[in-house]
């Protein structure tokens, strides 16, 4: 059982500590309840390239240097983005613990007055390239992007990706940064877990003196993310320079957490989890139609994801592959799964949740999800409990509530010259 | 009121030990090495063959991989469905593969059932069938996996570089072969590479994490005991092309809003007594984030979302190569800067916080790279593989610490050379041909296959 302490800041902090000696690290991950859905139609990409901009120093530490202090040190670091919120998080050594707090409060607390036009427009540049190098440079790198536009009406706010346009990204202003950061970026919407080697009373302290006297602010912008239901398929067919055609699905599901989530859960990986899976065994194995398939959910707050795909072989048609996933579909709305089915889709949930205890920075960051999302960071010894609780009936039910053709969106990626 | 201004001391630094090994050999020579990491209730269990693509000739490219995609079609009394399902059932999952010096066979697996997925893993290292309809599953997917990469620049840029650089020879091809030589491929070529390669005398066995040691280790030379062992095949020669001066190949990619740059030589084998001093001085140049090449192309200039260089320390010399994927209009003012810090590196300009910061780095980095029982397995199979002395983990900080600024000067002037490199982009030719005209190199340009395109 992973020793856990959750508390709150008068400012709002919420901060878990999970206390662990087996290394000498310590993780420090930060959870900003703050992605892309709190962006706007033509304001889009921002949360992302905020992210960038944090790492371009504050008022007490350089450009680039928050980089340098942690590496110098022996410590990793990174930061990400995704719909419902963005990531900070560093391992040290953990006599380094105070460096990592101290890196974080500044740019926390004291952000502002080390932002430039100069470091904004060179981090514009860099998330440019990011979106040509992972978007628009390579086959299939815009599918996700097209799903999202397909699957939500433009004024829901997973319309758009986290990378945003490059129409938007071009106009974003210094203002505009400074007005997110004031809006999002403060400690009432801040988890801050730390795992690993420390002594609890003394991080405490350290928190206390870092994070204690930064300003919470003060009403947040309120979004509506009641996603309209589709009224029946959305599909499109695009024709790209790719060498063989892909079919991408998404189907809408409750939110991450829900009963029917951690079903559907299990469910993709029956469908797609190895190579005894439904769709690998018959699509890829046995008919040999399709060259690679999967199908997995995504972690969403607002609305919940499960994502399919399958690409066709060469000379087959995308229209055989996608009767054939239907088939499979519907024999396990139908007839269910096997007992062998379900138990290795549980053991698969076991592991998976495994990998992410095993080392501390994957769990700080599923404790700081935990405590995001749900409000509490202990859902960390439960997580598995609905898991080992699913019956053959559930996946049913899941299969033939929510995998239906109606409540999908789908694109094809078929090559230009085909 | 705390101090902001200045970033806080540490406090004593708490002692970091690598797991204890248990090293075993086997009668058949197979040997096994066991470390126990309780993090969490999973074993990441190995078997490495120290052969891979090194050894396929140029007709046969991708052989290797073929051979280690196929072991999983089916091995012992189970089939490619039923491996599969087993393997599920104990919580586990199985992957091989190949790459240029090894083949590789693992389980990760839930350690209640460490047991008989140490059969499994057994039964896959030395009884796999080699089922005919298994080779055709593989080779269809293997040859459209090679067509997808037509399409993928940096997939491109890779093959191309190699093939520049080593021929036809080892390192020269694929990994995963060409559409020529995979169509070649019999069952008995694949068959005669099983026999001659998965030796017990060639192979270690690994399994890390939340186990008993001795028990593991019993379990392993119980399971593994049958392998038999055979004479070893001689190591493959590595002949590198000697580059007389750099040259600049330009493939055209007409749809690209992005060039894919490579530029770079021959590096050096791991088993180099250079290896730390290079290693440091890699990290200075383009190795670590906040190394040169990618503060200058990213952080100054806004000229790519990264850039970096490696040194591939393979069984024999690898290539060291600087890659950057930049915006067509800036390509080749990002080819004179990375060839400046190139340049930049050999004369000896090195500050000394910036060669602290970097052994700093790598000394105080490692425990964060192996917390889970698969990272440790992999730092085993590393030992195996490079035949590192036992106590190489324990002594890898007094190494990097005795590296001088002298040593980094030396190092660059030794194995890093601007003057004799590849060039090779993948990029929009119609916009980035004639800018790349005036670096004042030799321009060719290539198609995607390697062939010279006359205009």
């Amino acid at each position: 059982m992973l020793a856990l302490e959750s508390y709150e800041l008068s400012n709002g902090l919420r901060v878990v500590l999970n206390e662990d000696h087996s290394a000498p690290l310590v993780s420090i991950n930060l959870w900003y309840h703050v992605g892309s859905k709190n962006e706007r139609p033509g304001r889009t990409g921002f949360a992302h390239l905020f992210e960038h901009m944090l790492f371009s120093g504050s008022k007490h530490v350089g450009n680039n240097e928050h980089f340098r202090y942690v590496q110098s040190v022996g410590g990793v670091l990174n930061g990400t983005t995704f719909f419902d919120r963005t990531n900070y998080f560093e391992m040290l050594p953990s006599n380094y613990l105070a460096l990592g707090l101290w890196l974080e409060s500044d740019r926390m607390g004291f952000f502002l007055p080390a932002l430039t036009q100069e470091k904004l427009d060179i981090q514009r540049e860099v998330v440019k390239e990011e979106r040509r190098q992972r978007y628009d440079n390579v086959p299939y790198g815009t599918a996700f992007e097209r799903l999202l536009h397909l699957a939500y009406d433009p004024d829901y706010s997973y319309h758009w990706p986290t990378i945003g346009s490059m129409e938007d990204l071009q106009a974003a202003s210094l203002d505009d940064i400074r007005q997110f950061f004031a809006t999002w970026y403060r400690p009432d919407n801040c988890v801050l877990t730390l795992c690993g080697d420390f002594v609890p009373s003394e991080a405490k302290d350290l928190i206390a003196q870092y994070f204690g006297d930064i300003a919470p602010g003060g009403d947040f912008p309120q979004f509506d993310l009641e996603r309209k239901p589709l009224g029946g398929e959305r599909r499109e067919t695009f024709e790209t320079p790719v060498q063989l055609p892909r079919v991408y699905r998404l189907y809408h599901l409750p939110k991450m957490g829900s009963a029917d989530w951690i079903h559907a859960d299990l469910l993709t990986t029956v469908l797609a989890g190895d190579k005894a899976s439904r769709f690998e065994r018959a699509l890829v194995h046995e008919k040999q139609i399709a060259q690679d398939v999967a199908a997995y959910i995504l972690p969403t707050e607002s609305t919940g994801i499960l994502l399919m795909q399958a690409t066709a072989k060469d000379g087959v048609s995308i229209d055989v592959v996608e009767r054939a996933m239907d088939e499979e579909i519907d024999r396990l709305a139908n007839g269910g799964v096997t007992d062998d089915e379900l138990t290795r889709a549980k053991n698969r949930a076991e592991v998976e949740y495994a990998h992410q205890i095993e080392n501390y920075d994957s769990r700080a960051d599923l404790i700081g999800m935990l405590a995001t999302y749900f409000g509490d960071a202990n859902i960390v010894h439960t997580w598995l409990e609905p898991y080992a609780a699913t019956t053959n009936e559930n996946l049913r039910d899941v299969a033939t509530k929510y995998l239906t053709a109606d409540n999908r969106a789908t694109s094809l990626f078929i090559p230009v010259n085909a | 009121m705390i101090d902001r201004a200045t970033a806080p001391s540490p406090t004593a630094p708490r002692p970091y030990h690598f797991p204890k090994i248990t090293r075993t050999t086997l009668p058949n020579g197979l040997r096994v090495l066991v470390a126990e990491n309780r993090n969490a209730p999973i074993a990441a269990l190995r078997t490495l063959v120290k052969s891979g693509a090194d050894h396929d000739d140029a007709e046969h490219a991708g052989l290797a991989s073929i051979v280690a995609d196929l072991l999983d079609e089916g091995a012992a009394n189970r089939d490619a469905i039923r491996l599969a399902e087993d393997t599920g059932l104990l919580g586990g999952s199985l992957a091989t593969g190949a790459d240029w010096d090894a083949s590789y066979i693992s389980v990760d697996v839930l350690s209640r059932n460490v047991q008989p997925s140490v059969e499994i893993l057994a039964d896959v290292s030395f009884r796999a069938t080699l089922p005919p309809d298994g080779l055709d599953r593989v080779r269809s997917e293997r040859l459209m996996e090679i067509l997808q990469q037509r399409d993928e620049p940096a997939a491109i840029a890779g093959k191309r570089f190699a093939g520049l650089l080593y021929g036809t020879g080892a390192y020269g091809n694929s990994v995963i072969g060409n559409a020529d030589s995979v169509a070649r491929i019999t069952l008995d070529d694949v068959r005669r590479f099983y026999d001659a390669h998965y030796l017990p005398n060639a192979s270690s066995v690994v399994i890390s994490g939340d186990v008993d040691s001795a028990r593991a280790a019993e379990l392993a030379a119980q399971m593994f005991a049958n392998w038999k062992k055979a004479e070893e095949p001689p190591r493959p020669v590595v002949s590198p092309q000697s580059i007389p001066e750099s040259r600049v190949y330009l493939i055209d990619r007409p749809q690209a809003v992005q060039s894919e740059i490579r530029v770079g030589h021959v590096g050096v084998a791991r088993s180099s007594e250079d290896y730390f001093a290079i290693t440091v001085m890699n990290s200075i140049l383009g190795g670590v984030f906040n190394s040169r090449i990618n503060l200058n192309l990213r952080e100054r200039h806004g000229y790519t979302y990264g850039a970096r260089s490696t040194f591939a320390f393979r069984r024999a010399q690898g290539p060291f190569v600087v890659s950057a994927p930049v915006r067509n209009e800036v390509t080749r003012e990002s080819v004179s800067e990375v060839l400046a810090e190139l340049r930049r590196i050999r004369t000896g300009d090195v500050e000394t916080h910036e060669l602290e910061d970097t052994k700093n780095y790598l000394m105080g980095v490692f425990p964060a790279t192996v917390q889970s029982a698969s990272d440790i397995a992999s730092r085993l199979l590393d030992m195996e593989l490079y035949g590192l002395p036992e106590d190489y983990f324990d002594r890898y900080r007094e190494n990097i610490a005795a590296i001088e600024k002298d040593d980094i000067a030396r190092v660059a002037q030794k194995y890093v050379d601007p003057d004799r490199a590849l060039i090779v982009i993948v990029g929009n030719a119609g916009q980035i041909r004639e800018p790349l005209g005036t670096l004042g190199l030799p321009l060719h340009e290539i198609d995607i296959e390697g062939n010279l395109v006359t205009a």
